[in-house]
């Protein structure tokens, strides 16, 4: 089965169908995923602040991620979801539209910076974080988190204007 | 209202802004991102008065460190939302949403300004008392907030 095949059976689903066909659901999903997102970026941009030697309200870098960090994965796992939606309403076109693919290629790389992150300098965390500059490796990976998904806020609303809704 | 949004729409520079392509993702973009630095401040401060997060840290600290934040945030929401609606005025100014979502704003800012605020004063001071209804503004903000966002997601579809 072709890659078109499969967004095409995905836009035939039951639910993809039923968001189609309602008036107040698409928008309801834009709602929840607009919260969601808000919440992802609202998070992770306190944390990419702190790495960059902003402290906000604790100065323990590994005290604020430990404690922001299930807000995040929640609000993100809330986002797929709700976005996921959005996209099986309309998939196939979804899936050919250039600013919707560049939005997922700039999610995967904001993962990859995070999985960076977490398995080099963050390692060290115990060595750094009572200072209130951390080293060069961690002030990177804060400025390319905000800098990758204030991007994926843009292509998302882009996205919009490129595609109305099915 | 409808004359003012008719004479707006018709402006020179409203004319201008909505003819070039970019102007309006670039604001809403604008808009959305300065949204989710109001949304993380709104979060950790509500979320520290219900007594949910950082309790570790007094409220006066929290309060503190998100205070300038959620007015700059508001700031750039404010010249942002207001470009959107020079631009066009007629899918705002006779919306009932669009007030409802002002409202609902101005009740958060005053929520913040007037019950929060006050509370900066006892920064550091984890012993301080702080008043019994103080959980209930952090819910409320944050409802508030969330409610004011689901009503600017449906200015779009009324």
């Amino acid at each position: 089965m072709n890659i078109e095949a499969i967004f095409q059976r995905i836009y035939d689903l039951p639910f993809a169908d039923a968001i189609r066909q309602s008036s107040s659901l698409f928008p309801i999903l834009e709602s929840i995923h607009v919260i969601a997102l808000t919440l992802v970026f609202g998070t992770i941009a306190i944390v990419d602040l702190r790495l960059l030697g902003i402290r906000l309200h604790r100065s323990s870098a590994k005290s604020l991620i430990a404690e922001l960090l299930p807000y995040t994965w929640g609000a993100f796992a809330l986002a797929v979801v709700s976005g996921g939606l959005l996209f099986s309403s309309n998939a196939v076109l979804y899936a050919q539209n250039a600013q919707f693919q560049a939005k997922m290629v700039l999610i995967l790389l904001a993962g990859i910076n995070m999985l960076a992150f977490h398995s080099t300098v963050f390692r060290r965390i115990a060595d750094w974080d009572a200072q209130g500059t951390p080293p060069a490796a961690a002030r990177l990976a804060g400025l390319s988190s905000i800098a990758l998904w204030s991007a994926v806020i843009v292509c998302g609303r882009w996205v919009g204007f490129t595609l109305s809704p099915f | 209202m409808q004359s003012f949004s008719d004479w707006l729409y018709a402006t020179a520079l409203s004319t201008t802004l909505r003819e070039t392509s970019w102007v309006v993702p670039g604001l809403q973009s604008i808009h959305i991102l300065a949204l989710a630095f109001l949304v993380g401040s709104a979060l950790v401060t509500d979320l520290r008065l219900a007594g949910v997060l950082a309790t570790d840290v007094d409220q006066g600290s929290v309060i503190k460190a998100y205070f300038s934040r959620i007015f700059n945030a508001l700031l750039v929401l404010l010249l942002s939302g207001s470009l959107l609606v020079l631009i066009e005025p007629g899918r705002t100014l006779g919306n009932t949403l669009f007030w409802t979502k002002m409202g609902l704003i101005l009740t958060a800012v005053a929520l913040t300004w007037l019950l929060k605020r006050p509370l900066i004063a006892s920064e550091g001071d984890a012993a301080r008392p702080v008043p019994p209804y103080i959980k209930l503004v952090g819910w409320l903000s944050l409802l508030i907030w969330i409610a004011a966002i689901f009503c600017g997601r449906w200015i779009a579809y009324t």
